[in-house]
């Protein structure tokens, strides 16, 4: 391959690799790049005892914002340290970041691998690289945080005792809060065994806010030197006069070496004893002030060194459509109790207070941070809007003075809204509908029923409960077997009289008394309740009596039934007169049965 | 019996008179609320395009335009909060009844059902009779039932939307900090009790906090935020 060929070979080559396309997706961020995660260790090699920092930071273009699950890691114990918020809107957009910091504690040599942290959203999924911590002793041990100060005068104890706690503030005299910085130092000269049990003091009438982890150093007491295990607290006065921090208690187990009773035996070694130690600190004074007179307008009870930062988003907007402002608080203080300065405009049509965040820095010995507080405003209207100047005031300790910082006003200029979106189809291919050109259809948004529905159906309530009611009803008397013997009179009266009447009428007075006959003897069976149908005169008598029927009865009965028998014998010119007139006694004595058979 | 009887229907007069009344009060035409929506939708702003779209969708719950856009307007909001959507929007059905109908329809079963009952009690002998009007009564009693329920929760926890860009749910001042909600606009909730600027937020049967008034439109008031939408 000849140089010239090669350089055009390369040549290609390169132009071919700027031609394609850039990578669609960072590493840690999804494909629609929406959602993002990034993990960091401070360090990625410690000696054993150390603590390793992670840093995890989930950004989500959004309001929803994915928990980050941290698997168990084997031999590390994982304390959650904090976590932040933050939040901006930037044209009409909504985006989300979540900070969380974890303190990772290996409990023996090795190497720790933490693996890729995964989130998701919707359809937007990002994961971390795996990240790998190693712990050797090997690896120098970092230089722990400068033990600060020493034993004031006279704090010192008498003597060199082989363990001690000591109490100290950097501030016995202070103003309303202001941070006195507590430490609480535990002294030894023996080995500490295992984990140390702190019992904190009580700090009435303080806001407290822990300052890190336990730091260690070495100091010398009384010409001996002392191993250090410190514990910095912040503390800030809620209340003004004296106030007490009272008495912290520290118990560990200690290993104590005792001496064999002969030195110049060869066999003899110093056997070390493990015991249990209890010691505690005594109680400190602190006065506190009240803060001097003179504080300016919006003062609002800030202790500390601060700085304001003002921030807007974009200085044009669209109508209806929201402009956020942001204030920003930094410096050194009670930085979480601070109240947020208040942020106004004029020419808004509404104002919506999207947020505030806090970030607390622990790890100096005051305690510092950042607070964050978001104003959206909306204008309906084109013209200007006009975020006036935010105004916050503080006291400054140190200086012993009110100190005050302004912002100036931004004017965004408000442009007019209302155009259509470009892209009138969705995900999934539905196409926004057409505004109507009819009216109707007419109705209601109350989900109360109308009035014509609510008597329907009330009146329909009361109409089956009336046809339970008597349809039971019905049933009841129909099992009746007095009810149901009159109503099998009732039909022979209604039918086979009046076929019989009809007979007479027509011409046939012997079929009609025949069938009279029939209906008097089933009648006056379902009166008395017994059959009597084929019964010999003197048996149905017998019969009837033994029913309770009264001799007249049973004689009227058998005089009617005589008649109707005597039709069929009777001259031919008075059969029909006779029998019309049998059969309407007949009639009559069925319907006298009838009515004494009601209830 | 019938003294309970004579109560039932007394308690049902007393308890569905009133509401019967409030139901005859305004009456919106859902053309003009769904082109509000549809305006609202073309324009960007969510929230007031799902709120006037839900409820010229309790108007007319069979039109297709409504269901459309309503589905577009929801998966804006989800987009918008980096959800995932819900899913592509199912085409209205051809049962899928307003509430008035759908109270009408619980009013004709029950009484179809009574109806059916009279005559198998006036007309005894069929025994498929009594149970047929009784299941087609029963199916009624349900339905209002159901009905009545969704009626006194609206009126306990009416359903709003969130109207403002952002709608920040926190605590009520007396009660423990926590962690403010934030809704977006768009998002579909549920009102309780209020308090001077503030009212109670509920989503999926839960308090989550409470938020200014200024913020949320209740369903039923969309139409006073249309022009030519009022009763006619």
């Amino acid at each position: 391959m000849t140089g010239r060929r090669f350089a055009t070979l390369a040549a290609t080559a390169a132009l071919l690799l700027l031609a394609l396309p850039p990578r669609v997706a960072r590493p840690n961020t999804s494909a629609g790049g929406k959602l993002s995660i990034d993990a960091k260790l401070d360090a990625d090699r410690i000696a054993p005892g150390e603590t390793a920092t992670l840093t995890v930071q989930v950004q989500s273009e959004g309001l929803n914002l994915p928990d980050v699950p941290l698997p168990l890691l084997s031999g590390v114990t994982v304390e959650r340290a904090g976590t932040a918020q933050n939040f901006s809107i930037i044209n009409g957009r909504v985006s989300r970041t979540s900070t969380t910091v974890y303190r990772l504690i290996p409990r023996g040599e090795g190497v720790v691998t933490i693996p890729p942290l995964r989130i998701a959203v919707g359809g937007e999924q990002a994961e971390t690289s795996p990240l790998t911590l190693t712990v050797s002793h090997d690896v120098a041990p970092r230089v722990p945080s400068p033990l600060q100060g020493s034993l004031p005068p006279g704090a010192a104890p008498a003597g060199t005792p082989e363990i001690f706690v000591k109490a100290t503030v950097d501030h016995p005299r202070v103003y309303w809060n202001q941070q006195v910085t507590l430490r609480l130092r535990l002294y030894s000269r023996v080995d500490v065994i295992g984990d140390v049990d702190w019992k904190p003091a009580s700090t009435d009438g303080f806001w407290t806010e822990g300052l890190g982890p336990p730091r260690q150093g070495r100091q010398i007491v009384n010409g001996k030197e002392y191993a250090v295990l410190e514990i910095p607290t912040a503390l800030f006065p809620t209340r003004t006069g004296t106030l007490t921090i009272g008495s912290a208690q520290v118990r560990c187990r200690v290993a104590r070496v005792i001496q064999p009773p002969d030195p110049w035996s060869m066999l003899a070694m110093p056997d070390v004893v493990p015991q249990d130690v209890s010691v505690h600190s005594d109680p400190i004074t602190v006065a506190v002030e009240a803060l001097p007179a003179g504080a300016p307008a919006g003062f609002e009870g800030a202790v500390g060194d601060f700085h304001l930062a003002f921030h807007v988003d974009s200085l044009t907007a669209r109508a209806g459509e929201p402009a956020a402002a942001r204030v920003t608080i930094t410096g050194r203080g009670n930085i979480a109790t601070i109240r947020d300065p208040e942020i106004h405009a004029r020419g808004a049509s509404r104002e919506y207070v999207v947020g505030t965040s806090t970030k607390v820095d622990r790890t100096g010995d005051r305690l510092a941070g950042e607070r964050e507080h978001d104003v959206a405003f909306v204008a309906d209207q084109p013209g200007t809007l006009e975020i006036l100047p935010v105004h916050f005031a503080w006291f400054d300790p140190e200086s012993r003075s009110y100190r005050s910082q302004s912002t100036e006003s931004v004017t965004v200029k408000i442009l007019p809204g209302g155009e259509a979106r470009p892209s009138a189809i969705v995900p999934g291919g539905l196409a926004v509908a057409a505004p109507r050109r009819a009216s109707g259809p007419l109705g209601t948004l109350s989900l109360d029923p109308p009035a014509a529905s609510a008597a329907l159906l009330g009146s329909s309530i009361v109409a089956f409960g009336a046809a339970v009611l008597t349809g039971r009803s019905r049933r009841r008397r129909f099992r009746d077997p007095r009810t149901m013997r009159r109503r099998a009179l009732e039909k022979i009266l209604g039918r086979e009289l009046t076929q019989a009447a009809s007979l007479a009428g027509s011409g046939e007075p012997a079929r009609a008394a025949a069938l009279a006959e029939q209906a008097v003897l089933s009648g006056a069976g379902l009166r008395y309740d017994a059959e009597l149908l084929g019964l010999a005169k003197a048996e149905r008598g017998h019969t009837l009596r033994s029913r309770g029927a009264s001799e007249s009865e049973a004689s009227a009965l058998e005089s009617l039934l005589g008649a109707l028998q005597a039709i069929a014998y009777a001259p031919p010119e008075t059969r029909i007169s006779d029998a019309k007139h049998a059969i309407a006694s007949a009639r009559q004595a069925l319907e006298r049965y009838r009515k004494e058979m009601e209830p | 019996m019938r003294r309970r009887t004579a109560i039932l229907a007394l308690w049902l007069v007393a308890a569905l008179g009133p509401a019967a009344a409030r139901a005859e009060h305004g009456r919106v035409d859902a053309a003009a609320l769904y082109n509000a929506g549809a305006g609202a939708l073309a324009r960007g702003d969510l929230g007031p395009a799902v709120a006037f779209l839900l409820a010229a969708d309790r108007i007319d719950p069979r039109a297709r335009d409504i269901r459309t856009n309503l589905a577009i307007a929801r998966a804006r909001v989800d987009e918008s909060e980096g959800s995932s959507p819900r899913g592509a929007s199912s085409p209205p059905a051809a049962l899928a009844l307003s509430p008035v109908e759908s109270w009408g329809a619980s009013a004709a079963l029950a009484a179809v059902g009574a109806l059916l009952l009279w005559v198998s009690v006036l007309r005894p002998g069929s025994r498929f009779l009594p149970l047929l009007g009784s299941a087609v009564f029963a199916a009624g009693l349900l339905l209002g039932f159901a009905l009545a329920l969704g009626a006194r929760e609206e009126a306990r926890h009416p359903e709003a939307v969130v109207v403002a860009p952002v709608l920040d749910v926190a605590p009520a001042p007396e009660e423990r900090p926590l962690s403010p909600y934030l809704l977006a606009a768009g998002e579909e909730v549920r009102l309780g009790p209020s308090r001077g600027d503030l009212v109670e937020v509920r989503v999926g049967g839960n308090s989550i906090g409470w938020a200014r008034r200024s913020g949320l439109w209740r369903v039923t008031d969309a139409a006073r935020y249309t022009g030519n939408s009022g009763s006619r």
